[in-house]
């Protein structure tokens, strides 16, 4: 690590109502640098964690990070991905796969997302860069970006049998 | 032949639909269509039911009482129905409602839909966490004097009356 200082932040959970804010553009320059730091640092502190996006940390601006690089069910990985603005140009084929999210500890999913995704966005540095992906890493940045958006995947569940508690009634 | 509408209800436990079903199939009754569901360890099932005409309907009350008070469940009903046509409506959008847990959320939707004759197909609920929060899923049939804008507008103004976040999608039938 030659971060000299880890900044964990607090993960905001639902209801909290900065989960469904759609969230503001950002630029490159400090305020990027330390929400995409917080935002890592965050993320790394949660053993398993593929992705989180900025309103998780309750900060309202397009920003996500995502790393599915140790990830069993990752077969396609660009290792630590940062990026600001992200948007989705073009995707194809779609499939079912199990979603969780810190935000709604409790519950998991079954949500169709697509499986093959052409994303363009700013990486913190300033450059404009296209990331095309698909499988376990596609759902994740797909996950991702609809938090930007307020968009939780309680909001993708086709059907009841899509639902399930996750197992912690201790 | 002969329709029925059977209920049971009981603390979930191995053998209930085992014991159930030995009494229909031992006096000639069919299964048509089925449902079952278990919700915080209590078990229910409803089944579509088809008899022969020369069915002793009162023996098979009869059986039904015995095995409901020997597993035990909580409650057996037997109904006549009519033989209904077709089966139920398509559903055409799912709908997700959730929000912090309070009084009012099933019953607000749902009013809302039934105002404008929209039929729940499917509902089921689930209430998890320490906070906790509500979780509504539904499966409804749009009558065709609304269209998907104007189920958004309705559900919008029922999530901000009730506090919740709503949201509905158009459901893709896979076609093969």
């Amino acid at each position: 690590m030659t971060s000299s200082e880890v900044a964990a932040r607090k993960v905001l959970r639902y209801p909290h109502p900065s989960l469904k804010q759609r969230c503001e553009p950002i630029p490159p320059g400090d305020e990027l640098d330390r929400v995409a730091s917080d935002l890592l640092d965050t993320m790394r502190s949660f053993p398993g964690c593929v992705g989180l996006a900025a309103p998780q940390i309750d900060e309202l601006v397009r920003v996500v990070v995502v790393d599915v690089s140790e990830h069993k069910k990752a077969t396609a990985s660009h290792g630590l991905l940062v990026l600001a603005n992200p948007v989705v140009v073009e995707t194809s084929g779609d499939e079912l796969g199990r979603e969780g999210c810190l935000s709604i500890p409790d519950l998991t999913a079954n949500v169709r997302r697509a499986t093959w995704i052409r994303v363009e966005a700013l990486v913190p540095d300033g450059e404009n860069v296209a990331i095309e992906t698909g499988g376990f890493e596609a759902r994740a940045l797909l996950h991702e970006l609809d938090h930007l958006d307020g968009i939780l995947f309680l909001d993708r569940i086709a059907s009841r049998a899509d639902l399930f508690a996750r197992k912690r009634y201790a | 032949m002969r329709s029925f509408v059977l209920t049971a209800t009981g603390r979930d436990r191995p053998g209930i639909v085992a014991a159930v079903t030995r009494v229909l199939l031992d006096l000639g009754v069919n299964i048509e269509d089925a449902e079952m569901a278990i919700l915080r360890g209590h078990f229910a099932i409803v089944l579509i039911l088809s008899a022969p005409d020369e069915l002793d309907e009162a023996q098979l009350r009869e059986k039904l009482q015995a095995v409901g008070r020997e597993l035990p469940l909580e409650a057996v009903t037997l109904s006549a129905v009519e033989q209904l046509a077709g089966g139920s409506p398509e559903p055409t959008h799912a709908i997700s409602v959730y929000g912090a847990d309070r009084p009012g959320i099933v019953h607000g939707v749902a009013e809302a839909l039934a105002r404008h004759e929209v039929n729940v197909v499917d509902l089921s609920t689930r209430i998890v966490g320490d906070d906790p929060i509500y979780v509504m899923l539904l499966e409804v049939a749009l009558p065709p004097s609304l269209d998907d804008a104007a189920l958004d507008e309705l559900l919008a103004r029922v999530g901000q009356e009730l506090g919740v976040d709503v949201s509905a999608r158009v459901l893709d039938r896979d076609v093969l």
